[in-house]
């Protein structure tokens, strides 16, 4: 047991020096700035283009000079009070109406330069709105836009002037409210499917490394298979472990600029926040190991860097599926998805996660992580036996791997 | 038990599919001695030996390894050299060495002070630092033997070790053999080049088509096959045939003929009595190439393809 154990360390040491101690490890690391730089540079992006497709949108009023005059007072006002600063409502353009109206409104419709949302037609007691599909937000702002400024204009004539003028005040909720016990699990399955995603799929071509230089007959011939399997899983564990402890460092660096109410508050899990985290952590490496240890089985039978490429989507859904199981269950806490999800081996991380949100309760996470464990240890071995029956050619295909060899008395060897 | 046999295999038999790769091998291989598999390309020498090692299982039969009958609880008592040369060509001389003996449950930092004693002996100190990837095909060979023997196993076994390596390597690689078993341990390596086998082996099994052909020394080898003898008439160079047994062949100067059951006196004594007299006897014993050749059942051409 102990040899076994310092195999597996030699192994995990190997690998762990192998990834770490090379450039492309530091590419790695610095992968999320990247990653940061171009999200940042696509919200400029999006911005920019957000505010010049404002500028091409207008909202029209063909109305008469006097209830031009008294939109065009009301109109920043209420689009303000309605939706804020920053609403991103087109602008809203007036035209004196001609004799034909409709023919002029169809005209507006029709001009290819600039894009008419919605047009307001008719005195402002009985407004005529007409608008694009999809911009009724327009037409219920004209609407509303006509409505106000009328009644500005009984009221007195002010813009400000109001009947009731109500006093808005934001809070954050500070008592851990079902709702956002619930959005908390699912931030943790969110964290830990992401962490997976990004490191856990590496595991894939791990053992591309040894088939490619021959080295696995090598460690087959001194080492256990399983005990090849563990080690480089956690060899690449501590990797994972470095990226999380580097990017951890740096969010809680962040972190601890957020205004207290924004930040640490706005997590409300059941069990504590602390007991959460470390929960988190558990979780987190039972999910690494556990889908690490199915993509390394996996890519240990493929052949070729094409066909550990191939395996790539297979992979990925299989993470989108157990991402799915656990979001509904992060979602509807009592329901029977959520006992399927936290009893199946390879969603229970994720759900377990999600569960320590809403439920005080410790010792279902000790007996779920204890069945993790039990499934890391069987996925390992189950890897292990399908190498070495498929790969390392030990015969008879893949149920040969869980045959009993057979007992038939060997054949008489000619002297 | 003290056992004074590190390897033992009794029919032992492995299928591929519907291909019977070893069918019935058995061999026993003395302690502190040379033992080498012979056989000729696919002979099964490879999976018989993955098999002692546990790193296969047979399908049928029985094997010992140090005493043990899962093989793979001998551990750290064996070292082995695969067939197919392997190292991580990232790392560095030294520190492949270390890490196979690491493997073997040798102290990392013991494995670099014995790997640089080791490096410097076969005369590769000088890339000790050099990482893999950058040495000769031959010196990672070497570096590689070194990794399986580093943790001084008891019993060391090499498939194929002297393929790839030239004259001069192989010429270190036989003295390295000579040296551990001068250290005491059991070394068994396959080849199907005679030359090592015959230079160095105690004992030796030839097998064919999976199955051991022959069992014993190299002598006991060479002995399947009559004494040949060259001989040179001092007259009637030509009369001579007729008297000679049947299969004799005419070289340049005299006759090449297999020596009878009975000893070559009596036919000697025949030929002074005719009067060719003898001008030239020599006593030829036949190669463990011919013995080899012999055993396995191979035509003269087969046998050059096989043992390419």
């Amino acid at each position: 047991m102990n040899q076994t154990l310092n195999q597996i360390i030699v192994i995990a040491r190997r690998d762990f020096m192998a990834v770490v101690a090379t450039p492309t490890f530091l590419l790695f690391l610095l992968a999320p700035f990247f990653m940061l730089g171009i999200s940042v540079a696509s919200g400029f992006g999006g911005a920019y283009l957000a505010k010049s497709s404002v500028s091409k949108r207008q909202m029209v009023a063909i109305v008469s000079p006097a209830d031009s005059a008294l939109l065009t007072a009301n109109n920043q006002a209420v689009r303000k009070r309605l939706y804020g600063p920053d609403n991103g409502l087109a602008e809203l353009r007036m035209i004196a109406p001609e004799a034909d109206v409709a023919a002029q409104q169809s005209a507006l419709f029709a001009n290819k330069d600039i894009d008419v949302t919605a047009i307001v037609r008719g005195p402002l007691s009985t407004p005529v709105i007409t608008h694009q599909k999809g911009e009724d937000r327009s037409a219920r702002f004209l609407a509303t836009l006509s409505e106000e400024s009328l009644r500005a204009q009984r009221l007195g004539g002010s813009p400000d002037a109001r009947l009731s003028e109500a006093k808005i005040t934001e809070i954050v909720q500070k008592v851990p409210t079902k709702s956002r016990q619930q959005k908390t699990g699912s931030g943790a399955v969110v964290v830990i499917f992401i962490l997976t995603l990004m490191l856990a799929s590496q595991a894939v071509g791990m053992m591309a490394e040894e088939k490619s230089n021959k080295v696995l007959e090598i460690l087959a011939a001194a080492v256990p298979l399983e005990a090849v399997f563990f080690g480089k899983l956690i060899g690449l564990f501590g990797v994972a472990l470095l990226f999380v402890a580097f990017w951890g460092t740096l969010a809680a660096f962040g972190a601890s600029f957020i205004p207290a109410s924004l930040g640490i508050g706005a997590f409300a899990p059941t069990i504590g926040l602390v007991p959460f985290v470390i929960l988190g952590a558990c979780y987190f490496t039972m999910a690494y190991m556990l889908l690490g240890a199915v993509f390394l089985g996996i890519g240990a039978q493929a052949s070729t860097m094409r066909e550990i490429q191939m395996l790539s989507l297979p992979i990925t859904i299989i993470q989108m599926a157990m991402f799915g199981l656990a979001s509904a269950a992060a979602s509807n806490p009592d329901s029977t998805i959520a006992r399927v999800a936290e009893i199946f081996p390879f969603s229970s991380p994720f759900a377990m996660a999600a569960r320590g949100a809403t439920d005080s309760a410790l010792w279902p996470h000790l007996l779920a992580l204890g069945w993790q464990a039990l499934w890391v240890g069987l996925t390992i071995w189950l890897a292990a036996r399908l190498f070495r029956a498929g790969v390392l050619n030990s015969g008879g295909g893949f149920w040969a791997a869980f045959a009993r060899r057979p007992t038939t008395p060997p054949a008489k060897s000619p002297a | 038990m003290i056992d004074d046999t590190p390897v033992r295999a009794t029919g032992l038999i492995k299928y591929f599919g519907n291909a019977h790769a070893v069918n019935g091998v058995s061999l026993s291989v003395p302690k502190g001695s040379i033992y080498g598999v012979l056989g000729p390309n696919g002979a099964g020498k490879t999976t018989t030996l993955r098999m002692l090692l546990g790193i296969l299982d047979p399908d049928a039969g029985e094997r010992t390894l140090l005493g043990h009958t899962k093989p793979r609880e001998a551990g750290n008592r064996v070292g082995y050299l695969p067939e197919e040369r392997g190292l991580y060509p990232a790392m560095k001389a030294r520190e492949a060495i270390a890490f196979m003996g690491a493997l073997r449950g040798l102290d990392w930092n013991e494995g670099r002070t014995r790997a640089d004693a080791m490096l410097e002996t076969a005369g590769l100190g000088h890339a000790a630092h050099n990482k893999i990837r950058k040495l000769s095909k031959g010196m990672a060979q070497l570096v590689q033997l070194l990794g399986s023997i580093v943790h001084r196993p008891e019993l060391i076994v090499l498939d194929e070790p002297f393929s790839g390596l030239d004259p001069v390597n192989q010429e270190n690689l036989e003295k390295l053999i000579l040296t551990e078993r001068a250290r005491g341990a059991t070394i068994l390596f396959s080849t199907h080049v005679m030359g090592h086998a015959e230079r160095m082996c105690d004992r030796l099994s030839i097998i064919a088509k999976g199955q051991v052909r022959f069992e014993g020394t190299v002598d006991d080898a060479r002995s399947t096959l009559p004494m040949r003898a060259h001989y040179v008439p001092c007259s009637g160079v030509e009369a001579v045939g007729a008297l000679l047994p049947v299969g004799a062949e005419r070289t340049a100067t005299g006759w090449r003929f297999t020596v009878p059951d009975g000893g070559a006196e009596s036919l000697l004594l025949k030929l002074i009595q005719n009067g060719h007299g003898i001008a030239g006897l020599t006593m030829e014993r036949p190669s463990l190439h011919d013995a080899f050749v012999k055993i396995v059942g191979m035509s003269a051409t087969e046998a050059a393809e096989a043992l390419i």
